[in-house]
């Protein structure tokens, strides 16, 4: 009876939980204002990558192809960049910055991306955009390592050590949040300004959200500036919620410029948001005030009124970006939970290191399994074929067949959610999030007993 | 000049042929926009790439099959539960996609031994399916992995099972047309022939560039079964693996989607003699022409007839009450290939509205050339469509509804321009006479859609009507209609249930009376 780590033994994936590094970077670059990203590769690479985006949000973003094509395949594609850059820059003028960001492709056949941006910074800037300001960051993120989770992780910190510059201090805190929500951006942004806290939000994703206004049109994009990027060298510290997320831009403006780091825990549930209020407190000084003692009052209050009558001892699978899992799972431990199964969908070597998974390794009393590696099939397999018995899972949409086929409740967490209206607008984070979090799997859970008569009276007198 | 060359891509003038406006007067031969070509680099095209145009959109229909991608997860992942084509075998397609997850170490080494790991694999994860499909991508292009003989050592060692190899890396051609292609000529070349079918009627078919969107080839092959017709196979959509191995058999080839699929029946009928017959299944006066072409080759038209007579019967008048509400309304109809000339001309003439633009991502002149030829006077076509001449063409024509993919439709819907889902459908399936009533009543219920109404107005400028707690579609559509059309008891709205397909799919059908035999043996 303990918790085990281990790695999925197969060497396929079926049904993954991740794509691939360039959707991560691109996620990044959406959140940037007056940034168009141009992904090197097949047109397929940014098609689907929008996709996936209009599906969560419900929004369409603009992301650019170079549009390789088989001549680009064998002969080289960088004539395609230059290309893609200047029609980029002809078409939409209000657009500063480019990130070039590579796939698989481009990276096989050898593109050299960073000669290509010399040759644009020497040439066609100087020649045909002097007067325009214009950033050209190559971002490398082949398809073949890694997974979405880290070409974010990898897009963040190239975009954080491009701009970021040494200055008079700004007395801002850097918030860097991890590939994260409109809702949780919100959530997390209150508590800051509760605390009386300036920050540089990375990134400033709530217009993600964006309104159907009776004229003009609204195109869902990021507001993070190129300043707020430059400014994050002069901060106080900087907050990492995320370790896999935007923990390497953290420890590089740590190491590169003294700002300190700290990095993680993610802030699920009550407990790790009273940590990260005790870090932003750390970091700025600032006290933690009565308003958010309240806050944190009405959370632990609404989630005692169901806690230990409805979700003690239910089990749970959950699966995702190491970082949300992990905080999930946390939070479903002081829910009275039994997370049973946790699912990390890359192959990222730093997880047994993780002191949360240790923690976990060290603490957890029932079966509890940590897949490395793992896809959904670790998920399904173990139900349908080795008799895992479960009360609900959590993880994003591409995992609702099995919910579905098995009859298991599952409440949605992740990216990308397209089968539930609005997701987007709500948090996981904070002590709002906590708070969305328990109703959410309390009335999954209590919808259904109904559907299924199972014990549905005892809500009688609930 | 009927050139359109709009003001976004005044820096491009390469883009002046890609669009056209069909004038007063004009033939096809003043009026074609350029097709097919290498897309612009940087301009927000819409197109996708070779690798989804073979696997998502032509491989993955076929439903007893385990659909591999040999190469990084992402391709799996991206082109994975985003389309909408549903099978008689609990969506098996739908729901399970394989990736051999390729990393670095294999493209430096090569990942011939990783592919053979995963196609052992996956067969054990799932024991009842024998048939796979394996997808080359850019990246097991590019390192020059022998896919077809890894997939044959496979099949020498696992007798009983069977696989087919599609060499169709993304960079392969301008758009998602290229893998279109490439999978139509791997099929024909690796597996038809290979299987010999049970024939059970003296008319048999196989049911081509079909895709099963929200249950369309059910409904279509409802009609053919009630007329006694063998479909011995669909490309692809719920089609069976070994049925489409045994396409060779059929007598006729019928032909939905010739832009995806019209390069297999052309093979059939080079190597086989099988002949084409390009038929229709969206609206009611196509649908009923082409069952009656199909009756008219066997000799059975009067079993199209009683289809025809008892279908239309049951819907026209639904379809007519729409029509009448529906007359005048402006509509971009700007899907992805062959739609734009499938619809053009039925939604007109049958609903009522007014194409205003025509447009393809992937499409060819031949596909232009249809479409324009097609459309009213006036309307906009163009090729290989971009996010800012979509923008321009729609602030231009002012279109009352848009009919797009999934994600250009969240851009029309920011400028207040409902959309419905050309490629997936809202309600649909939209084929068969049942269908086009239900497309007319999506696009009546979006454009009517009294939400869509306050979006216009201005709260902090415009009088606000405060004498309304709602508005029904019936008060916006009926507005300015007769007495006589809003009364008549000749016209009524949809009365279909919400899913059609799954009654379908126990439905028994009626012997026909064994032909007579030519010669006895």
């Amino acid at each position: 009876m303990a918790c085990e780590l281990k790695e999925k033994e197969r060497a396929g994936v079926i049904n993954p939980i991740f794509t691939c590094q360039p959707c991560g970077a691109q996620y990044a670059s959406i959140g940037i204002r007056d940034c168009i990203g141009v992904v090197h590769g097949g047109q397929g690479c940014v098609m689907f990558v929008r996709l996936l985006f209009s599906q969560h949000f419900k929004e369409s973003f603009e992301l650019a192809s170079s549009s390789v094509h088989e001549d680009g395949a064998v002969f080289g594609a960088l004539n395609r960049v230059e290309e893609a850059v200047d029609v980029l820059l002809m078409r939409y003028p209000h657009v500063k910055v480019i990130p070039i960001i590579t796939t698989c492709c481009t990276e096989v056949i050898g593109d050299d991306v960073d000669g290509v941006v010399r040759k644009l910074n020497e040439g066609l800037l100087k020649e045909k955009y002097a007067d325009r300001e214009v950033y050209l960051i190559p971002i490398h993120t082949p398809s073949f390592k890694g997974s979405m989770v880290s070409g974010y992780d990898v897009a963040v910190k190239d975009f954080v050590s491009y701009f970021a510059k040494k200055d008079q201090p700004n007395g801002k805190l850097n918030l860097i949040t991890g590939w994260a929500n409109p809702g949780d951006v919100t959530a997390l942004k209150h508590l800051l300004a509760e605390m009386g806290v300036d920050a540089t939000v990375l990134f400033e994703i709530e217009s993600f959200d964006s309104p159907l206004m009776p004229e003009g049109n609204h195109v869902s994009h990021g507001s993070t500036t190129i300043e707020d990027l430059t400014g994050t060298a002069n901060a106080l510290g900087t907050i990492a919620l995320n370790r896999y997320e935007g923990g390497q831009a953290a420890g590089y403006l740590e190491s590169e410029f003294g700002v300190p780091a700290i990095i993680g825990p993610t802030p699920i549930g009550i407990r790790n948001t009273d940590t990260f209020l005790r870090n932003v407190q750390k970091l700025t000084g600032r006290p933690i005030p009565e308003s958010l003692v309240r806050e944190r009052g009405i959370a632990i209050d609404a989630l005692t009124d169901f806690t230990h009558m409805f979700l003690a001892d239910k089990k749970v699978a959950i699966y995702g970006s190491a970082d949300l899992v992990v905080g999930l799972a946390e939070f479903c431990l002081d829910l009275e939970m039994k997370p049973v199964l946790l699912l990390l969908g890359d192959d990222n070597k730093a997880y047994p290191d993780d002191p949360r998974i240790k923690a976990l390794q060290e603490n957890v009393a029932f079966d509890m399994e940590v897949v490395m590696n793992a896809d959904l099939w670790e998920l399904e397999n173990r139900i349908k074929n080795q008799g895992l018995k479960l009360d609900l899972i959590l993880g994003h949409s591409k995992g609702r067949f099995t919910s579905i086929d098995y009859n298991i409740p599952m409440v949605r967490a992740g990216f990308p959610t397209y089968d539930r209206a609005g997701h987007y607008r709500y948090p996981v984070v904070g002590y709002a999030g906590a708070i969305w979090l328990g109703e959410t799997i309390a009335n999954t859970l209590f919808a259904d007993m109904e559907y299924k008569k199972n014990k549905e009276w005892v809500l009688n007198v609930w | 000049m009927p050139y359109h060359l709009f003001k976004c891509s005044e820096c491009i003038p390469e883009r002046k042929k890609h669009a056209v406006i069909k004038g007063h007067g004009e033939t096809l031969a003043d009026a074609l926009p350029l097709g097919y070509l290498n897309t612009i680099p940087g301009t927000i095209s819409e197109r996708g790439c070779a690798y989804c145009g073979a696997k998502h959109v032509i491989g993955t229909p076929m439903k007893d099959v385990i659909h591999m991608s040999h190469g990084p997860v992402g391709c799996t992942y991206d082109t994975w539960q985003t389309k909408r084509y549903i099978s008689d075998n609990d969506n098996f397609q739908l729901k399970y996609t394989y990736a051999t997850d390729m990393k670095e170490k294999h493209i430096v080494f090569g990942a011939e031994k990783l592919l053979k790991q995963n196609i052992i694999e996956a067969f054990r994860a799932f024991p009842n399916i024998k048939r796979m499909t394996i997808y080359q991508t850019c990246a097991s292009a590019l390192i020059g992995d022998d896919i077809n003989a890894v997939a044959q050592e496979v099949m020498e060692e696992m007798p009983g099972v069977d696989i087919f190899v599609c060499n169709s890396p993304g960079f392969g051609g301008p758009s998602q047309s290229g893998g279109h292609h490439k999978i139509n000529i791997a099929w024909i070349k690796q597996k038809v022939g290979t299987v010999e079918p049970k024939i059970t009627s003296d008319y048999v078919i196989n049911y081509v560039g079909e895709y099963n969107i929200q249950g369309d080839q059910e409904v279509m092959l409802d009609y053919f079964k009630r007329m006694g017709i063998q479909v011995l196979s669909s490309f692809t959509g719920n089609g069976s693996y070994d049925d489409l191995r045994a396409m060779h058999r059929a007598h006729l080839n019928v032909l939905e989607c010739a832009r995806s699929a019209e390069y297999i029946c052309n093979e059939l009928r080079v190597k086989y003699g099988t002949p084409r017959l390009d038929i229709d299944g969206f609206g009611f006066e196509p649908l009923a022409a082409s069952l009656r072409k199909v009756g008219l080759f066997f000799g059975i038209e009067d079993r199209a007839q009683a289809i025809i007579a008892e279908e239309t019967a049951r819907w026209k008048p639904e379809l007519d009450w729409y029509k009448e509400r529906l007359k005048g309304k402006k509509v971009c109809l700007w899907p992805g290939g062959s739609k734009l000339w499938h619809w053009a001309h039925a939604i007109h003439e049958e609903m009522g509205v007014e194409v205003v633009s025509v447009y393809t991502k992937f499409g060819h002149q031949g596909d232009m050339e249809k479409g324009i030829s097609r459309c009213e006077e006036g309307a906009l076509a163009i090729d290989d469509p971009n996010e800012l001449e979509g923008l321009e063409a729609m602030e231009m024509l002012k279109p009352d509804i848009i009919f797009t993919g999934k994600r250009p439709g969240e851009v029309a819907k920011k400028i207040r321009v409902p959309y419905l889902n050309a490629h997936a459908y809202h309600n649909g399936p939209w084929k068969g006479f049942e269908g086009w009533v239900r497309f007319a009543r999506d696009i009546y219920n979006a454009i009517y859609s009294p939400l869509h109404q306050l979006s216009y107005l201005d709260i902090s400028k415009d009088e606000i009507p405060t004498d309304k707690g709602f508005l029904t579609q019936r008060m916006l559509s009926d507005a300015n209609l007769s007495e006589e059309i809003v009364s008549s008891s000749n016209l009524r709205e949809y009365t279909g249930k919400y899913d059609i397909i799954s009654d379908l799919r126990g439905k028994t059908y009626p012997d026909f009376p064994a032909p007579k035999q030519l010669s006895a043996v």
